[in-house]
């Protein structure tokens, strides 16, 4: 009886919250937008849609985990459960094919999906797309520059006003005895600094992203695989890394670089803001900040183009939800480019559509801001394959640590990979 | 986790008593015997039942389930895809190194927490056993605060301890030979597996202790007084009279750690999550069927997770019995 | 401390020492890097050079206060039901196991033994699955009815231990006097029983709090998200921030209600801990 009772219960409350999540009978219908964590800016940008809205609807955020894996791990389980309380969503790019070939992203209008691919740079809009579709509404899209400290440089006798390679950075780290920054924890950061140093070396990680499962096959047991393998593997075994580098993500890399043995670090302009913010706390010293420099992602092959990472966030409208129509109507409005240019300017975080990097407030939060512009130009996504999962946890799992890469590892690396994707191996 | 006994050691008391009531029911009248013992056979199931019923129906429903599941490969992001694929989950799993790796550390973390926690929680006990009354209750309170603690608690303090960045450890320990500031425990195998079994062994020493200090309750004090007199040293009388005459307490503690540890989740999941060849069974089912969505292959170790805690089970039970014989024939 | 030479107290201070500080010492750890500001966190110290509120101020009242307040009431909620129905169901269980006749009494005691022993992780895959077709993924009930696995079977054999030793001469008197066996037990054994029952009820309240495996892998919003798995999903000020500082804040938070109740209630859980354990 009591347990009958207390089930329906809990029951009658979730059954509310659904309730609620759908509007009920006063008010606007309620969306819910599944955040992946920032400043607070995009709370602020779905407060202002409501606004704009004036009585259409509500939007209500909700926050992701920090981890775009375990991000990725919670929408795609309440998405497999067809849960209609998903109306909009943010969401990484490498996992946008896996969610459209599940089918849990709705339909975007022909008409719309013009619109809002419209002066969208390049990468952010392949990223958005899954077999020639626009799945996704381009928001705001990331790259890594190369930054460094003027002191170091000057030191070296460095030319950064030119592109610099790998080779050369880990020259000057072993001659100062200084630490590179660089991602080498076993979590998704890493696959990006994989996929960025096998794209800048020419090759690619997935020859047919679209393919099967059974039928896809991985480019890295090549040159520019072996070329990735080499960089990472003498930064790696020549403790370039500092002794972090096997859990060093892009946070533990900004402390290091804020430190005194900082010499260059491959990040996101998030640390930007970060060290402006931390000097106005007055929790870093002043002249920290003054000695940042920032460059175009550095060189594998000496002479050709970098392939910097590509990273940003989309927004997805569930499949499931009852509102689709509305979430649409929402998500265009969130990514409008005021909205873009001024989540860059408050959070650091880049808008994918060009318009936006003429506005004075970002150029005044953001003097690389046209340094970010070109380096998405020349962007390289991950895989955009619906496995990219597995192909992602497959690298981490052969690549790490960094120390430990050799000639061999691109090779058994594509091996391990391939029979995870044919169901032979466990992950 | 729990305290249980046997059911080897469980149904002894309640059978003899059961006997000697039923023995006293046979001098009564017949009748009267058949209709009570048909009314208490009915309330003993309407009041046993309940429990009975959730407590099948939250596991052997479940693992059934799983067993089904488990012939299947059926990923969630490609539900029209699911196929019969008979045993093939199994085969491949069990020709898979990751899975022997897994199991392999899984078996090592088991086997040293529990070695551990067994020293040290007898030692906890005996502290207990023979505090003076004015400390014993602080001395309780302050061993019940772990076993209290959440483990996931409990991972992140270990975590931040020693990790390189927010950690003191490499600081205060950096005169000991091995650990200087640039020592980070979470990148190899070993140093991070010294600090996710420390963790374990911090959390979960208090349920041993008790369940000694219980043990230690049992042992009768004039054969240890006996043994102080004639001349045995305290070694002597610990190896002799007290832990003889507690095995059965021991290998029950031993036997329920056990079986805990093997289900190591928590903090290799906070500390490492697998990372640096720390993988474990429990995070190897999750990372299937949960991270990948890979009912099938997720289902199928969890199936063999659960044979080999009955076979562990079963084998323990074997030698526990042989055991407790033992014991009393010694006493 | 009469009776006691000046070495024995010696030897007693330091012994006791040395439990306090095992202990409590990983618990003043994560005390101490919760009053740390974020520029701190670094600084390889174990005291926070200038300690502050702001890590409580970020999960009690600011950002992260969504998260955390959300995953304490479903906590609370979710371990006091699962609780409450495990104890219902175990007092009437473990009463007829201590004190009547049936057939299969063995076949409920194994079963709770072999319940106790199961590996969670194994219950979760198919719960997931089924959760998901029927709705219960990411709700209330969906926790309460595994947390059942995790409370039913302690309760079970704590009680039936407690029940053991319950003077049942009463309820035999009470059935002379004309009561029925369910008037008996209710009025002659539930009061005496009650302190058992309260001892058990705060075990497995223990074990439900800590279940980290069902909360992280059944739930996936505030919705009924626990707080272990709350913690796990901690996210810092900005994306890339760590979260050490609230998630320590936050692990703080839930160990306080732990340590006063073990404060307030040693006997009792030592007792409930060790009856099981050696009376059969």
């Amino acid at each position: 009886m009591r347990r009958r009772r207390a089930a329906a219960g809990a029951l009658g409350l979730t059954a509310a919250m659904v309730l609620v999540g759908c509007g009920g009978e006063d008010g606007p219908p309620t969306l819910t937008w599944y955040t992946n964590p920032d400043a607070g800016g995009q709370a602020v940008i779905a407060q202002r849609c409501t606004e704009e809205a004036d009585g259409a609807y509500r939007i209500e955020v909700s926050t992701l985990p920090r981890e775009a894996s375990e991000q990725r791990q919670q929408l795609a389980r309440r998405l497999a459960a067809e849960d209609a309380s998903i109306d909009l969503m943010s969401l990484d790019p490498p996992f946008i094919p896996e969610f459209a070939n599940a089918g849990f992203l709705a339909e975007i209008p022909a008409e719309m999906a013009e619109r809002v691919s419209e002066d969208v740079v390049a990468g952010a809009l392949a990223g958005a797309t899954w077999e020639d579709e626009l799945v996704t509404v381009p928001f705001w899209a990331n790259t890594q520059l190369l930054w460094y400290r003027e002191s170091v440089v000057e030191e070296a006798g460095l030319d950064m006003s030119e592109p610099v390679t790998w080779d050369q950075l880990i020259e000057v780290a072993q001659e100062q005895d200084l630490v590179l920054g660089v991602q080498g924890t076993k979590a998704e950061s890493m696959t990006v600094w994989i996929n960025a140093l096998v794209a800048s070396a020419g090759g690619t990680i997935v020859e047919n992203p679209e393919a099967p499962t059974d039928e896809i096959t991985l480019g890295l047991d090549s040159e520019a695989g072996r070329e990735a393998a080499r960089i990472m593997g003498e930064i790696g075994g020549g403790g370039l890394g500092g002794p972090g580098l096997p859990t060093a993500d892009e946070n533990a890399n900004l402390s290091v670089f804020q430190g005194d043995r900082a010499s260059f670090m491959v990040n996101w302009p998030f640390v930007w803001t970060a060290t402006v913010d931390a000097v106005d706390a007055g929790t870093l010293d002043a002249e920290v900040l003054e000695d940042f420099g920032w460059a175009i992602y550095p060189q594998v092959v000496e002479g050709e183009e970098s392939r910097p990472p590509y990273g940003g966030i989309n927004i997805g409208v569930g499949a499931f939800s009852n509102h689709t129509d509305l979430a649409l109507e929402a998500a265009e409005c969130v990514v409008a480019p005021e909205n873009q240019a001024e989540y860059f300017a408050t959070n650091g975080n880049p808008p994918a559509s060009t318009a936006a990097y003429d506005d004075p407030a970002v150029q005044d939060a953001f003097p690389m801001a046209d340094l970010i512009r070109e380096s998405l130009e020349q962007a390289e996504p991950r895989p955009q394959t619906p496995f990219y999962n597995e192909v992602s946890t497959g690298l981490q799992e052969t690549w790490h640590p960094a120390s430990a890469v050799s000639d061999s590892t691109p090779a058994s690396s594509a091996d391990f990979i391939t029979a995870v994707l044919r169901g032979e191996r466990l992950l | 986790m729990s305290t249980q006994i046997t059911p080897a050691a469980g149904g002894r008391t309640p059978q003899a008593a059961a006997d000697q009531e039923e023995a006293e029911v046979r001098r009564g009248h017949e009748a009267e015997r058949s209709d009570r013992t048909r009314a208490e056979a009915r309330l003993g199931w309407y009041l046993a039942g309940p429990a009975f019923v959730v407590m099948l129906a939250v596991t052997a429903y479940p693992i059934l389930q799983a067993t089904f599941d488990s012939l299947f490969r059926f990923k969630l992001t490609a539900q029209d895809e699911r196929e019969f694929i008979g045993l093939g989950n199994y085969s491949m799993i069990l020709t898979d190194p990751v899975f022997w790796s897994s199991m392999w550390v899984t078996l090592l973390i088991t086997v040293v927490t529990v070695l551990v926690e067994l020293v040290l929680g007898f030692a906890l006990a005996l502290v207990m056993h023979r505090a003076v009354r004015q400390l014993r209750g602080l001395l309780r309170t302050a061993i019940l605060v772990p076993y209290g603690i959440i483990t996931v608690v409990s991972a992140f303090a270990w975590f931040y301890a020693f990790d390189i960045n927010s950690g003191f450890v490499n600081s205060w320990f950096s005169w000991v030979p091995g650990i200087d500031e640039n020592l980070n425990w979470f990148a190899e195998t070993g140093p991070s597996l010294f600090v996710i079994m420390a963790s374990e062994i911090w959390k979960t020493t208090p349920f041993i202790s008790l369940l000694l200090l219980a043990g230690l309750a049992q042992v009768p004090g004039d054969l240890e007084e006996a043994a102080e007199v004639d001349g045995a040293t305290w070694w002597q009388r610990l190896k002799r009279v007290v832990i003889p005459n507690m095995k059965a307490a021991i290998m029950v503690a031993v036997l329920f750690r056990a079986l805990d540890a093997f289900r190591i989740f928590d903090n290799v999941f906070i500390m490492t999550g697998g990372a640096n060849n720390t993988q474990v069974l429990s995070l190897l089912a999750y990372d299937q069927s949960i991270s990948r969505l890979e009912i099938g292959l997720g289902s199928a170790i969890s199936v063999l997770l659960f044979l080999c805690v009955l076979l562990i089970c079963f084998a323990a039970i074997k030698l526990f019995k042989v055991d407790l014989a033992g014991a009393r024939g010694e006493g | 401390m009469t009776g006691l030479s000046t070495k024995q107290r010696v030897w007693w201070g330091v012994i006791t020492v040395l439990v306090l500080v095992y202990a409590l010492f990983p618990v003043a750890a994560v005390a101490a890097t919760s009053f740390k500001r974020p520029s701190e966190l670094n600084s390889g110290t174990f005291l926070p050079p200038n300690p502050t509120w702001g890590n409580y101020e970020q999960i009690l009242v600011g950002d992260a206060q969504g998260l955390f307040l959300s995953a304490l009431r479903n906590s609370v909620g979710i371990s006091l039901i699962a609780t409450a129905i495990a104890v219902v169901l175990a007092t009437l269980a473990a009463y007829a196991i201590a004190r009547l006749d049936f057939p299969g009494k063995r076949v409920v005691l194994t079963t709770a033994l072999g319940v106790s022993i199961f590996p969670i992780i194994s219950l979760v895959t198919p719960l997931f699955n089924v959760w998901r077709s029927i709705g219960l993924y990411d709700t209330w009930a969906g926790l309460i009815i595994p947390y059942l696995s995790l409370t039913l079977p302690i309760s079970i054999w704590t009680l039936s231990a407690f029940f053991r030793q319950i003077p049942w001469e009463l309820e035999q008197a009470a059935q002379v006097d004309g009561a029925t066996s369910w008037q008996a037990f209710r009025k002659a054994i539930v009061p005496l029983a009650a302190p058992g029952v309260f001892t058990t009820a705060l075990i497995a309240f223990f074990i439900a709090w800590n279940d980290f495996v069902y909360g992280i892998s059944l739930t996936s919003t505030e919705a009924a998200r626990p707080v272990p798995a709350a913690l796990a999903f901690f996210t810092g000020a900005s994306q890339f921030e760590e979260p050490t500082g609230s998630i320590s804040a936050a692990a703080v938070v839930v160990t306080v209600p732990v340590v006063v109740l073990v404060l307030l209630f040693q006997r009792q859980i030592v007792s409930g801990l060790t009856q099981g354990a050696v009376k059969g």
